[in-house]
């Protein structure tokens, strides 16, 4: 039943388009997925290994960034450019965490963010690559024929499925690290650093390791970004902002847990929405409201109360 | 303490599951995605008031067709995501039949790919990067000039007066489209009649301390001092460090944006005394239809209008007329292509001046797809003077007669 | 003096101005943290208040701005110590990241209450005084800047005396060094917490004050300190006092050298590398060893 339960849950969401067309709804969907992500990608360096990192933007701008150019200059199709996206934010990711990882603690989380800024401050001034703050845009996607049916790129339903293809792969990805020798070396490190380096674990390269996957992850969803949304401009890609809201989808949602940056990015993405409809010009008021009451009342997060209270433990 | 905190978190929930407002129906709507909160939030409310009039007005008169209109704004706090998320609950929850808005130029360009994907008329009245109407967009029309017209009326300027031609200029600019594309279109002309460009500058928007950019421009003493900033406390800054530092031009130049908005001189005071502003018109200030419009807004919000006022308001007329001859029936897809084939067909005059829609080859080479081929003559140079930005090039549109050079030049 | 002489001491001048503006709002920062081990994302916004504080006071009530600090600097140490009371001290048993997150939280909410309450206009303070800039020996000097640097340093001078004179100074201190020896020593540290919490509020609204004659102010413009004030806290070293002055003065310098000298597009790139630098390499910050 335990190993049944997940199948299906992933069976339905890929069914949603089928019996969802409104495309606002799916286009809700798509952006809660792409959070999803992030979250999860995020949650695996914050949660697990305990490092916060407030620079993940920078991972996702490359990601963005390389599906873009990829696409734009070599006119290589925009799912390869997603992959390689990954890849590359993965590689830049070895120099930062090698940098980084110097550091612990809150020193740890601003040289993250100084890093963020540098390479934002980069992307906004090195013109011949990035077209500077004018952006790249994608005008139309190219043709693809799936049994005999083209892809209509103008509706939503490819891009669920696609976002939602990926989401369950980071999930997958996740599970199977918490299981693994490297999930356990990294809940050492968490707990007691020194400790975990006196009985012999490599933590440099643990953490290396964990940011790597992290960074793809996050380069593979920053990559969907520049696919859907078919824009990207330093600022939309590389801000602090954007690594500041995947630390609060892992959060909010229950750190250390597989469903919880599902659940926060459910729960922050519509919320906003519903606020946004609600208050016109106060609905931040609310929603920074709202922030503070779920950090105050439920600090291991919703999904994490959730699981306690399922679970019976107090 | 615990309750109450819970209790106001259960009050703000049950807020939001409340029964949302809903549209008046049967109205024919216009969705106009706005920044109404951030660092943008002003400018969203200047558009705010200035469709409200527009609105008013049109269905006072008795609407289009007999059929009241409705502007429905969305927040996008200035950012691009959000924009693309607004524009399409716009398009697929409100079902408007045309876009208009968006502000900053990141956001429009998303609004614009957004409304050409699901074929729905974007009307852009103020965002001004080329690249939203250089993409062959044929659901995206412009009745505003792009970022690369602006500097046009001040390059007329220094080409007709007699000894106005800089020897040297400093241009400064900030790091976004805004200030990218329009300090390239002045220096490309400025560098075609041989004039030395002694600092090229970018900076980050919202800079704190602008004096030791203005120390560096300084010690090149430039002729000319030329500003693009996007941001109106940028515009305020540059302009109150390059005098602290002492500088001394014959002319400080900006170029909209900060430099056009009423906050300017507001805020800066006796500061802002002869500096020019080159960058779209807000009408031409002679005409009695604008200046009965001028009165108008003024009397409801206690306002002059500048740009960004006069373009929403003109806005939603030049939608009005597309509606009107679209004759709407209520099918949603063939109401939209109705209305941008109408607007293919505008040819009117606005507050804001002519406009008519058509494809042509920008300053810099973009090649435009429907934008009012009448923007080169909606550029045009104003100066500020006692608090108030008159128009003085070209001589057909000036207000008042040019103080130049600055009188305290040494 | 030659052209080029007479840039170079104007940057220095330029840098050391707005450098002890930065000092004042990373002083705020650091103080809290010392003792409470929270970065406070709510500390722009808390400037943000004292700013609109200094403005009302004088569009209002004919207030000089610089003299309305008697006032709101007490109350904003009054509204911190409660703030600490009622909001904050709840959440500190849930770690340094939940900590953190709730203060974004409360800097969004304050924020937007104040966008609501006065709009997103962009407003400016302009003292009849200060319009014209000093000019000694031809160097430009603003004068509400000048002001603000004296004000500052007099600010600095009493929070010197305050932590090395009085007990209750010495108890913040203590505290700021190792919390459970001075548990263990008889302070009171919940006590502690919130008059430091108080102190840090005080100092990032008398920084507000200071601040805005030379700048402008709306609801938003907290945004635009806070990622500075990190990098003048960590120049300085995390809860180092002398450390944050220093690294205001140091960050204040480095940009305006760094717009005159390299480039103005990667005046903040200079910024953040060297406090990357700083970081890899003296994390106890480029003072550490001046630490009270």
């Amino acid at each position: 039943m335990k190993r049944v339960l997940p199948v299906i849950a992933a069976l339905l969401l890929l069914a949603i388009p089928l019996g969802v067309s409104n495309q606002f709804l799916l286009h809700l969907g798509i952006t809660v997925l792409m959070w999803t992500i992030l979250g999860l990608a995020w949650n695996l360096l914050g949660g697990y290994a305990g490092q916060v990192s407030f620079g993940h933007a920078t991972f996702f701008g490359i990601g963005a960034y390389t599906t873009m150019i990829l696409y734009l200059s070599f006119r290589l199709a925009p799912w390869y450019g997603m992959a390689l996206g990954g890849v590359l934010g993965a590689l830049f990711s070895l120099p930062i965490g090698l940098i980084c990882f110097r550091l612990r603690g809150p020193y740890f989380s601003l040289a993250t963010l100084a890093v963020a800024e540098i390479i934002r401050l980069v992307a906004l001034n090195w013109e011949s690559l990035t077209n500077g703050p004018v952006g790249l845009l994608i005008t139309s996607l190219p043709q693809v024929t799936v049994f005999g049916a083209a892809i209509n790129w103008e509706r939503k339903e490819p891009f669920f499925v696609i976002v939602a293809v990926l989401a369950l792969c980071a999930m997958l990805a996740a599970y199977l690290f918490t299981r693994s020798r490297l999930g356990s070396y990294l809940t050492a490190i968490r707990e007691d650093e020194d400790a975990a380096e006196a009985i012999g674990i490599d933590t440099t390269r643990s953490k290396v390791t964990v940011l790597a996957l992290s960074a793809f992850l996050t380069g593979l969803a920053g990559g969907f970004y520049g696919l859907y949304f078919r824009y990207v401009d330093p600022d939309a890609v590389f801000l602090i902002s954007l690594s500041v809201e995947m630390v609060f989808i892992a959060v909010v949602g229950g750190l250390r847990t597989i469903a919880g940056p599902v659940v926060g990015a459910i729960f922050l993405t519509t919320i906003a929405e519903l606020f946004r409809e609600r208050f016109m010009v106060g609905h931040l008021i609310f929603y920074g409201l709202f922030m503070m009451l779920v950090i105050r009342f439920l600090p291991e997060g919703i999904w994490g109360r959730a699981l306690r209270i399922l679970t019976g433990r107090r | 303490m615990r309750k109450l905190l819970f209790v106001s978190l259960v009050f703000c929930l049950s807020l939001v599951v409340s029964a949302p407002v809903f549209a008046a129906e049967g109205t024919l709507k216009i969705g106009a995605p706005q920044p109404m909160t951030g660092p943008d939030a002003p400018f969203g409310d200047k558009f705010k008031k200035a469709y409200s009039l527009a609105v008013e007005e049109i269905n006072a008169a008795g609407g289009v067709n007999g059929r009241k209109i409705e502007v429905i704004i969305e927040d996008h706090q200035a950012k691009n995501a959000l924009a693309a998320t607004v524009a399409e609950k716009l398009i697929t929850q409100e079902k408007v039949l045309i876009l208009t808005g968006g502000r900053a130029s990141g956001q429009a360009v998303e609004i614009a790919s957004v409304a050409q994907r699901l074929k729905t008329p974007y009307l852009v009245d103020h965002p001004s990067a080329d690249i939203i109407t250089a993409k062959g967009f044929e659901w995206v029309f412009r009745n505003n000039p792009t970022g690369s017209i602006y500097p046009q009326a001040f390059n007329k300027f220094i080409s007709e007066v007699p000894g106005a031609m800089p020897k040297s200029a400093a241009v400064l600019y900030d790091n976004t489209v805004f200030g990218k594309s329009i300090a390239n279109s002045a220096m490309t002309f400025l560098k075609s009649r041989n004039v030395k460009i002694v600092n090229d500058e970018a900076y980050a928007v919202n800079t704190l301390d602008f004096k030791p950019i203005m120390t560096k421009v300084k010690a090149n003493n430039p002729d000319f001092v030329l500003m693009v900033a996007v941001s109106t406390t940028d515009a305020i800054l540059l302009t109150r460090h390059a005098k602290e530092m002492g500088l001394r031009p014959r002319a400080f130049v900006g170029f909209g944006g900060g430099f056009g908005v009423e906050d300017f001189a507001k805020q800066l005071g006796g500061l802002s005394e002869n500096v020019f502003s080159s960058a779209a018109w807000s009408g031409n200030p002679n005409d009695p239809t604008v200046k009965k419009f001028y009165a108008t807004f003024y009397k409801k919000y206690g306002i002059h209008p500048k740009e960004h006022e006069v373009e929403g308001y003109a806005g939603i007329y030049i939608i009005a007329d597309a509606m009107k001859r679209a004759k709407p029936t209520g099918n949603l897809a063939a109401d939209r292509e109705a209305i941008r084939q109408a607007l293919l067909k505008t040819d009117m005059t606005t507050v804001f001046g002519k406009v008519k829609f058509g494809d042509w080859a920008g300053p810099l080479g973009d090649k435009y797809t429907n934008q009012n081929i009448f923007s080169p003559d909606h550029s045009v140079l104003a100066q500020w003077r006692g608090g108030k930005l008159l128009n003085v090039w070209p001589k057909a549109n000036a207000e008042t007669n040019y103080v130049f050079p600055e009188p305290s030049t040494k | 003096m030659t052209a080029a002489m007479e840039t170079l001491i104007q940057s220095l001048v330029n840098g050391v101005l707005t450098g002890s503006l930065y000092a004042m709002i990373g002083v705020g920062l650091t103080v809290i943290f010392g003792v409470m081990r929270i970065i406070n994302l709510a500390h722009g916004e808390m400037v943000m208040l004292g700013m609109f504080s200094a403005y009302w006071s004088y569009t209002l009530w004919k207030i000089d701005s610089f003299l309305s600090a008697i006032v709101w600097v007490p109350l904003f140490f009054l509204a911190g110590m409660l703030a600490y009371r009622y909001l904050v001290r709840a959440i500190m048993p849930g770690g340094e990241l939940n900590t953190l997150l709730y203060t974004a939280g409360m800097s969004l909410l304050i924020a937007n209450v104040a966008l609501f309450a006065w709009t997103g206009d962009y407003r400016t303070l302009n003292l009849p005084y200060a319009v014209e800039p000093l000019h000694p020996f031809g160097i430009a000097v603003p004068v509400p800047l000048a002001i603000a640097f004296g004000l500052a340093a007099l600010i600095t001078a009493a929070l010197y005396v305050f932590l090395a004179r009085t007990d209750t100074g010495r108890a913040v201190r203590a505290t700021s060094q190792n919390p459970e020896a001075a548990a263990l020593m008889g302070i009171n540290v919940e006590r502690i917490a919130m008059i430091t919490f108080g102190l840090g509020t005080a100092l990032a609204a008398a920084a507000g004050v200071l601040l805005v004659p030379s700048l402008y102010l709306y609801p938003t413009v907290g945004e635009i300190l806070v990622v500075k004030c990190f990098v003048i806290v960590v120049l300085g070293g995390l809860g180092s006092i002398p450390g944050a002055i220093a690294g205001g003065i140091l960050l204040g310098v480095i940009e305006s050298f760094g717009a005159v000298y390299v480039s103005v597009a990667y005046k903040d790139t200079i910024g953040f590398i060297m406090f990357l630098l700083v970081l890899l390499f003296r994390p106890q910050g480029l003072f550490g060893a001046a630490r009270s």
